[in-house]
């Protein structure tokens, strides 16, 4: 009788898959005001004003900025706020 | 029209004329459908996430009754004859959000980000673009005194 260890690879495999973190990208838009974003920053994930600033300018001037890394539930839930906050939002894996 | 700080930590907007009353109407005419927003944002999600089956109704849902709200308001303070329209601190995001949601249909209607304002603009264009300047104002003046304040 042979043990099949097949079962085992795919456990490990889902669980890696599983621990890869997901990117919040917030995206410029020409509407939404920077004192706005800032503000909506500070209210969703609770950052400091200059961070929330920095992070802000980096959408601004690059056009998109991580905002936030981690579980994709947690990743959905705070697309979800910043939807309702009418910003365009998306997610990325992490690479 | 005049808009001015409360004692109470909002804002006051006071219509001088019938124009200025039809112009705070236009917000929620301009919003449109809250439907095409919440379409657009879940168009950034993938399929795996089920954004248009579990989020987009609530995000629809939600944007709506910020234009019901708005649009309410500003009946009622119409219709009681009040001399102006209160933007309370505790429905200070039914505000933004309504003219935001109208802000951002311009935008996609109009493109006015792009355009220059000029004075060959077509009749339609410079309403829009004068109406989005007031919105940015009124935006500016709710984040300054009310949301930023509290």
């Amino acid at each position: 009788m042979s043990v099949p260890t097949p079962t085992t690879e795919k456990q490990q495999k889902t669980k890696t898959q599983k621990d890869v973190p997901w990117n919040v990208v917030v995206l410029d838009d020409p509407v939404n005001l920077q004192a706005y974003v800032t503000l909506v920053f500070k209210r969703v994930f609770g950052y400091p004003q200059e961070r929330a600033e920095v992070l802000m300018m980096e959408v601004h001037t690059q056009g998109r900025s991580v905002v936030w890394s981690g579980g994709r539930e947690k990743a959905e839930f705070y697309v979800q706020q910043l939807h309702g906050w009418q910003l365009q939002t998306k997610m990325e894996k992490s690479r | 029209m005049k808009v001015l700080p409360t004692l109470e930590g909002g804002l006051c907007i006071l219509p001088e004329s019938d124009a200025d009353w039809l112009e705070l109407e236009l917000i929620c005419a301009d919003a449109g459908r809250s439907s095409h927003l919440a379409e657009s944002l879940a168009d950034l999600m993938d399929s795996d996430s089920e954004w248009e089956q579990y989020v987009m109704p609530d995000l629809v849902q939600s944007f709506s009754s910020q234009c019901r709200y708005v649009a309410a308001a500003i009946e009622d303070a119409r219709h009681k004859n009040e001399q102006g329209v209160f933007i309370k601190p505790s429905q200070v995001e039914n505000w933004y959000g309504a003219i935001n949601l109208a802000r951002l249909s311009l935008e996609a209607r109009y493109h006015l980000n792009a355009i220059d304002a000029t004075d060959d603009m077509k009749p339609e264009l410079r309403s829009a673009h004068f109406r989005d300047r007031f919105y940015l104002l009124l935006q500016s003046m709710i984040l300054e005194y009310i949301m930023d304040a509290s």
